[in-house]
């Protein structure tokens, strides 16, 4: 299953971009299930997603991040972290995953930092 | 530290150790080396609130984000909040003259209280603050020396900075900022998390491309031994190893949690 959502272009990006495709195959791996993970959560595949988080102006049909959809992402990403019982770090950790694979596709997206608290 | 290492050593830190308190003495020697910058008509042109992270709630901290300003907020001790005060003529009049009197603005150079009421104040200090653009320009470039001082100031007392854009609006609600305030920069002030050298120093162009000699089109031109000095002294240093940059950013992505 994560083989075909690695064949995918934003997956691709991000991996590359990110070079992910450089660390050890287990690490790999995990970045593919949180992402396959909120995916389906999302019900959305990863093209989906990062289109999502754009619009297009009607005037130029220029695209742009939308906040409001940016928004919303990152509460799906709360969501879909709790649902899957992570707390602490490993919570933003997490989360930051999805959020690298949006950064890598040009969406502009912030999270949690980890300060230890 | 000498000058010459301190300007060599500044970096924007983006990485501050969130949980390293910065000690209010040293926010201090910053202020007081921007109050001590240059200064027109020797007016107030600078104004900051400090503000220790913990002071500012969590959704005032999200929403002063802005697309360049992101987990460095959350993640530093304290963010000076840098205004320029858009009436800065008042009191002009008495300052030069107070200058004058002083002799800081001596008579040999034309100063006398006469000239400061019909020239220096009526001509210059007072259509200028009347004047938007121009009021906008001095008190932006008055407001730069004075960050620029503070920030020196900084890395000269061991801390780590960065000058940040910041969400002017909520600031300015969540601060109580005078509406004749104008919003300039944040600076965030803690002690670095990465190597407080951050890499290396930041790609620069040669001094030929942007100074000049005379006329425009004249390039300057560097002497050798000058920049092999500054090399010795510190101004000028290593740049940046992208490589070994990854390795640290990757090793704090891993310690914060943070997307890479």
């Amino acid at each position: 299953m994560t083989e075909a959502l690695r064949a995918t272009d934003p997956v691709r990006r991000w991996f590359s971009s990110a070079g992910h495709d450089r660390r050890p195959p287990e690490m790999q791996e995990h970045y593919l299930d949180v992402l396959d993970g909120f995916c389906r959560h999302t019900g959305k595949s990863p093209d989906e997603l990062v289109a999502f988080c754009f619009l297009r102006r009607r005037a130029t049909g220029e695209r742009f991040v939308s906040v409001k959809r940016r928004v919303t992402v990152n509460e799906w990403i709360d969501v879909f972290v709790s649902e899957q019982g992570w707390t602490g770090k490993d919570a933003v950790v997490t989360a930051n995953i999805v959020r690298g694979f949006l950064i890598h596709n040009g969406v502009l997206i912030q999270g949690k930092v980890w300060t230890g608290g | 530290m000498e000058f010459k290492q301190v300007v060599g050593d500044r970096r924007t830190i983006r990485f501050f150790e969130p949980n390293e308190p910065v000690e209010p003495e040293k926010i201090q020697v910053m202020l007081e080396a921007a109050n001590r910058a240059s200064r027109a008509v020797n007016a107030d042109f600078i104004k900051a609130i400090v503000c220790y992270r913990d002071e500012l709630s969590d959704d005032v901290r999200e929403q002063l984000k802005t697309p360049t300003t992101t987990v460095q907020l959350d993640l530093a001790p304290v963010a000076i909040f840098w205004y320029g005060d858009l009436t800065f003529a008042e009191g002009a009049q008495d300052r030069l003259k107070e200058l004058t009197d002083l002799g800081a603005l001596p008579v040999t150079h034309g100063w006398s209280h006469a000239y400061v009421d019909e020239v220096a104040y009526a001509q210059v200090v007072e259509p200028l603050s009347k004047d938007t653009t121009a009021s906008i320009w001095a008190v932006s470039v008055e407001c730069g020396l004075a960050i620029a001082q503070a920030m020196l100031a900084g890395v000269d007392e061991g801390l780590g900075v960065g000058l940040h854009a910041f969400n002017s609006a909520v600031a300015k609600e969540a601060l109580g900022v005078p509406d004749t305030w104008l919003p300039m920069w944040m600076l965030l002030v803690g002690y670095p998390a990465e190597d407080r050298l951050a890499g290396g120093q930041r790609p620069r162009r040669p001094l030929s491309e942007s100074y000049h000699r005379g006329r425009y089109g004249t390039r300057w031109e560097e002497i050798p031994e000058v920049t092999e000095r500054l090399k010795k002294e510190g101004m000028i240093q290593e740049p940046m190893d992208a490589e070994a940059r990854a390795r640290e950013v990757q090793a704090l992505a891993e310690r914060f949690g943070l997307p890479l």
